[in-house]
This record gives C-alpha cells, sequence and structure tokens, in this order.
C-alpha cells in the first residue's frame, strides 16, 4: 500500500481543510484549498485512497514543498 | 622499421584475381573491432547497469540504416612484433551523419565502455566538446545531437601528457558557436560531471532518464572532500534535483528509449538551422473549431484558478502539445504546439501555482522560451492569467525582481510576432512582459480579462490610505471604493478607448489565432538568420 505525500506547490495559507483524517477520497477529490495571492488552490488527491494524516490546521501559513497530507492508496 | 620490414607489407600478398583483398580484410577487422566497443565484458557491465551502448543508442534515434558514421577507426591500434595488427581499443567516441525524420542531423556520443568515456586525445578531435560532429554540424548546418555519457577530465590526464591542461582548450567555443545557429539537443544518458555536464545545458533542450542519469558540477567523492557533504549521486544530480528543482536540465524520460522519442519530437518542431522557417506539420484539425469549454472554464469567481493546460488543448492542434520543462517553475507553462500546421510556442500562466504569479524560476523558464522561439522563428502565443510579479521576502531574496525584469527585456528583444490572449489577469510588469512592443503589439482579451498596473484590491488600502483611516468604517469605505473602481475596470471600456485591439468569444481564440499566424508565415520567411543580441541583460 503505497503512502503519498501531498505537498504544497504554494507559499501561502490553509484557508479551508475541507476533510478529515480516515476520510476515503476519490481521484481528483479536494482535500484542502490553501490561499495564495489572494487565490484559493486547491489541494488534490490525484489518485485517491484514504487520507491517513493531517499536518497542518486552518490557518496555518505554509510554504512550498511542505507536506500536508499524507493518503494511502 | 628497416628498408627490408616495409618491403614485407603486414598484410599477406593479395591474389592478382582479388587486388588489395589483404587491405580490405584489415578494414573488416577494423571495422569490428570498432563495433566491439570496450569488449564483450565491458559492455555486459554496462547493459547490467540499465544503459545502452552508444552505438545501440545511435541506432535508437536514428532512421534505421541511415547511420553513416565517421572516424571509425580512431582508436589506439595493438601490433605484433612483426607489424601486424593485434588489436584496436577504440577511441572513446562514436559519431557521423545521420537522418531522423528523414532530416540530416551530426550525432555523436562518448562510449562508457571505453575508459569511461574520458577523453581521447588524436590528431582531430570527434566531439564531445566541439570536434569534428560540431564542425560537421556548423558547416551544414544541420541539428547536433549529443548523447552525453563521459565524466569529464580526470587528474591522471597530468602524468598521461606530462603537463596540466589548461582549462577549456578547443571545442566549447564551436558549442557556443553553435546556439545561434543550428538546434542542439543534449541528452545525458549516465553520469556527467565537469565538462560533459557543463557541454549538456550548452542546448536548446536538454534531457535525462530517471534512475541511470545524474548530472552534476562535480560528483560524491569531490563534495565530500571540499564540503564534508556526504551526498548520494542521486541526491545530488538526479532529476528530482535537476529538472525539477534546479531546471538545470529541460525534461525527463523514464526510460533510454523514452528519451530516443522525446528527441524526434522535440527536432520535429525545429528547422535544421535558422536560416530556415520550422516544418509546416500535416493536420486534420479544422482552424474554425470552436470549443464549448473555453466558454466556460474561467471560473467567475475570481479567487478560483482553472486547468490551463485544458485552455491550450483546445485552442492548439490535436496532440500537437509538446511541454518544455514541465516539472519546473510551474506557474508558467511552456509549450511547442501546432496551429493549423505551423509551429508556434505557447507561455501560459498556470494560476493553480501562486495564482499565475511569476516568480524567480517561472521567469527563468520564460526567459529562455522566448529565446529559443525567436532563434528558430517560432511566433509566441501568450494566454495571460498573471497577477504580477511574486511577492513577500521569500520571492524579494530569490531575485525575483531581476529575473522578472530580465524575462520582460527578452520579450521586448524578440522580433517574432507575439500574440497575447489575456484570459483573466494581466497587471504590471509581468503582465507587461507578455506583450508584442516590436510588432504589431496586438492583444486579444476574453471577456474575463481584467488589467492594470495591479490588482485592484491590492492597490485600494495604499492608495486611499488616508481616506480609508479617516472613514467612520475604513472596512466598509475599503469595500467601497473598491467597489467603484470595479465598475470602470470593465474590458469593454477598455476596447471602446482601443487600448485592447479586440474583445473576442472566448470559442473564437482558435481561429483568431490561425488567421493572424498564417498571414505572419510571409513575414517569418523574410526575417531569417541568425539574430544577434546587442546590450546587457539586466
Amino acid at each position: 500500500m503505497a503512502m503519498t505525500q501531498l505537498k504544497a506547490d504554494v507559499t501561502g495559507s490553509v484557508w479551508k481543510i475541507v476533510t478529515s483524517a480516515g476520510q476515503a477520497l476519490q481521484p481528483g477529490d479536494t482535500v484542502m484549498i490553501l490561499e495564495s495571492m489572494k487565490m484559493e488552490i486547491p489541494v488534490i488527491a490525484e489518485d485517491g485512497g484514504t487520507l491517513v494524516e493531517l499536518h497542518v490546521a486552518e490557518g496555518q501559513a505554509v510554504s512550498e514543498g511542505q507536506v500536508l497530507a499524507v493518503v494511502r492508496e | 622499421m628497416t628498408p627490408g620490414d616495409m618491403a614485407e607489407r603486414p598484410a599477406a600478398a593479395a591474389p592478382a584475381d582479388a587486388p588489395w583483398q589483404g587491405e580490405l580484410d584489415e578494414l573488416a577487422q577494423r571495422r569490428a573491432h570498432a563495433r566491439a566497443l570496450g569488449g564483450a565484458a565491458a559492455v555486459d557491465k554496462h547493459h547490467q547497469q540499465g544503459r545502452l551502448t552508444i552505438r545501440e543508442r545511435i541506432d535508437g534515434v536514428v532512421d534505421a540504416g541511415s547511420f553513416r558514421e565517421v572516424g571509425q577507426l580512431t582508436g589506439a591500434g595493438k601490433y605484433d612484433a612483426r607489424g601486424r595488427l593485434a588489436g584496436v581499443t577504440p577511441a572513446p567516441y562514436v559519431m557521423g551523419l545521420a537522418k531522423i525524420d528523414g532530416r540530416p542531423v551530426a550525432i555523436g556520443g562518448e562510449d562508457f565502455t571505453v575508459r569511461g568515456g574520458t577523453s581521447w586525445s588524436g590528431d582531430r578531435k570527434k566531439g564531445g566538446q566541439g570536434g569534428f560532429v560540431e564542425d560537421l554540424a556548423h558547416q551544414y548546418r544541420i541539428p547536433l545531437v549529443n548523447l552525453i555519457d563521459g565524466a569529464g577530465g580526470s587528474v591522471t590526464s597530468i602524468t598521461r601528457r606530462g603537463h596540466a591542461v589548461f582549462p577549456g582548450v578547443h571545442g566549447f567555443e564551436r558549442s557556443v558557436q553553435l546556439m545561434s545557429e543550428v538546434p542542439v539537443v543534449c541528452a545525458v544518458l549516465g553520469t556527467a560531471a565537469g565538462g560533459p555536464a557543463g557541454r549538456a545545458i550548452l542546448s536548446h533542450w536538454s534531457v535525462m532518464v530517471r534512475d541511470t542519469s545524474h548530472v552534476f558540477a562535480a560528483g560524491p567523492p569531490v563534495v565530500e572532500r571540499s564540503l564534508g557533504q556526504k551526498v548520494s549521486k542521486e541526491e545530488l544530480g538526479g532529476p528530482d534535483i535537476a529538472v525539477a528543482q534546479a531546471g538545470t536540465i529541460d525534461n525527463v524520460a523514464a526510460s533510454e528509449a523514452e528519451c530516443f522519442e522525446l528527441i524526434h519530437r522535440y527536432l520535429s518542431y525545429m528547422p535544421a538551422n535558422v536560416w530556415q522557417l520550422p516544418p509546416r506539420g500535416a493536420t486534420s484539425d479544422r482552424v474554425d473549431r470552436c470549443e464549448e469549454l473555453l466558454r466556460t472554464v474561467v471560473p467567475e469567481n475570481r479567487r478560483r484558478p482553472y486547468d490551463m493546460r485544458k485552455v491550450i488543448r483546445a485552442v492548439a492542434d490535436h496532440d500537437s502539445l509538446f511541454e518544455i520543462q514541465p516539472g519546473f517553475g510551474k506557474a508558467v507553462i511552456t509549450c511547442l504546439a501546432r496551429m493549423n500546421g505551423y509551429v508556434v510556442g505557447f507561455i501560459a500562466n498556470n494560476p493553480m501555482v501562486n495564482g499565475g504569479a511569476m516568480d524567480v524560476k517561472a521567469a527563468r523558464k520564460q526567459t529562455h522560451f522566448i529565446e529559443l522561439c525567436d532563434c528558430f522563428h517560432i511566433p509566441l502565443v501568450f494566454l495571460v492569467d498573471v497577477p504580477g510579479f511574486m511577492v513577500g521576502k521569500d520571492a524579494e531574496a530569490a531575485a525575483t525582481l531581476r529575473e522578472g525584469m530580465r524575462s520582460v527585456y527578452v520579450g521586448l528583444q524578440a522580433t517574432v510576432p507575439i500574440y497575447t490572449v489575456v484570459v483573466r489577469k494581466c497587471y504590471g510588469m509581468a503582465g507587461m512582459g507578455t506583450t508584442d512592443k516590436n510588432g504589431l503589439d496586438f492583444k486579444i482579451a476574453w471577456p474575463s480579462a481584467e488589467w492594470g498596473s495591479l490588482p485592484i484590491e491590492g492597490g485600494v488600502a495604499a492608495a486611499f490610505r488616508r481616506e480609508i483611516e479617516a472613514a467612520a468604517d475604513p472596512k466598509a469605505r475599503e469595500a467601497e471604493i473598491e467597489a467603484e473602481l470595479r465598475a470602470v475596470a470593465s474590458p469593454f471600456r477598455t476596447a471602446e478607448a482601443f487600448g485592447v485591439e479586440e474583445i473576442i468569444d472566448p470559442r473564437e481564440t482558435r481561429p483568431v489565432l490561425c488567421s493572424f499566424i498564417e498571414a505572419a508565415q510571409g513575414r517569418l520567411a523574410t526575417s531569417v538568420g541568425p539574430k544577434p543580441k546587442y546590450g546587457v541583460r539586466p
């Protein structure tokens, strides 16, 4: 079972977390939404799976490359 | 050797009915030695590492049967006591003339199975940095394909030569010259350090293979000695660093076979040299294809991003996209493509990364792509959704402003036609850098477009600070001013003033662009040749 780290593509902050740990994800589901440059940037689980860990909280500042969540495929 | 020995030629005297048979046999023997490369054991070892030999690589890239090798007999011969040939260790470089998709190219690469592909000193250099293969590309004005698999210089050359070699003697000047004359493709197919790594960078497009290729100025032993850092080859110069993080190499392939396919594909967009136009490809895609997707792709909520690659795919000829540096500087997307068969370059901001703001990596990527297209007479299409340069402490420390202005500068120096399609935001200097101030300055906008010196929401607080602070409810006053300004920011008002040349239904993007790109062909055909650039890049 492959674990996939979802990383921030952008520097910004966590605007909204729309999932919770343990939740099943379909391919393409949005896990959370970052805010960067006044834009809402969705963080997507490309292959779906189960959300096993959330590493950030709403409002938290994140930098490019930071691990936001872990998904088990 | 005494004159008596001379009389007895090493090759046996030929029978009268087969003149020169001995010499032809020797030629066959020498060719067999060349084909054997560094010997069966060395070739096996190379294969076990998941790598092809240089001869297999050349066969894998070029049209079947088209390779005309040059310098096949070069090497170090071994002779017996009577002066007869006992064997030849081939020079560790194989090269010649070949065809790719029916078009001539100069192609060569190091033979890793002979001394790890290190340099070899004959009367004339075969290739690597400069050498015959690069002279061939220069004199015949044909593309150069470098298949790099060499680790560069070795300190052992001091004892072999009896003196230390001055760096960069003979070669790199030709490599530099080629950059303004013919397409240069470099594939890193092993561990490239030093000279070969530098050679890979002196190219219009470079590619490496995941797991078997690495590229760095110096490898792990030198790094450990110099800095005390213990790093693996993969950590130091694998594609995660060299392609995704550094953009040192443009693209990555999953295998050597895929790498050869990418080389084909890249060259299909290129003219043979800068004195020609890129070849027009066949397409069955209709010029008047108007995709419904384009009407709905941009969300009405300005805070929502969208998939810009879908826009490019809907506009360009079907299956004609070749993305350059897809993993680097992701705030901008750079693609070679075709429009009604004509080669074009797309530069599109990516709202999914930084909201499309130009950061230092995106700026570098855009600068390189503009120069590439300008050099080979490829018109540019900008799909614009850029709120400006990236802001913040990290962005300033990374020199976003300087790299961003460098990109603007190069855009203003370019002389190929540039078409600007404003999809959504076009702000500030990064926005200015998407337009063609030297040509027609033709800006086409979608109704979703907005522009200005800076986005309204960012500028209100600064420009109306006193007024906002003096208000009874500052927050409400700020929102009010924003709404007032937004009311006059409609792109239609700019169109009334002819400040933007046309506003179109997004679905019309392809037919409109195709008409102008076709009309530009005459100008392109009459302005071919090298493009010297004067001045100093900021």
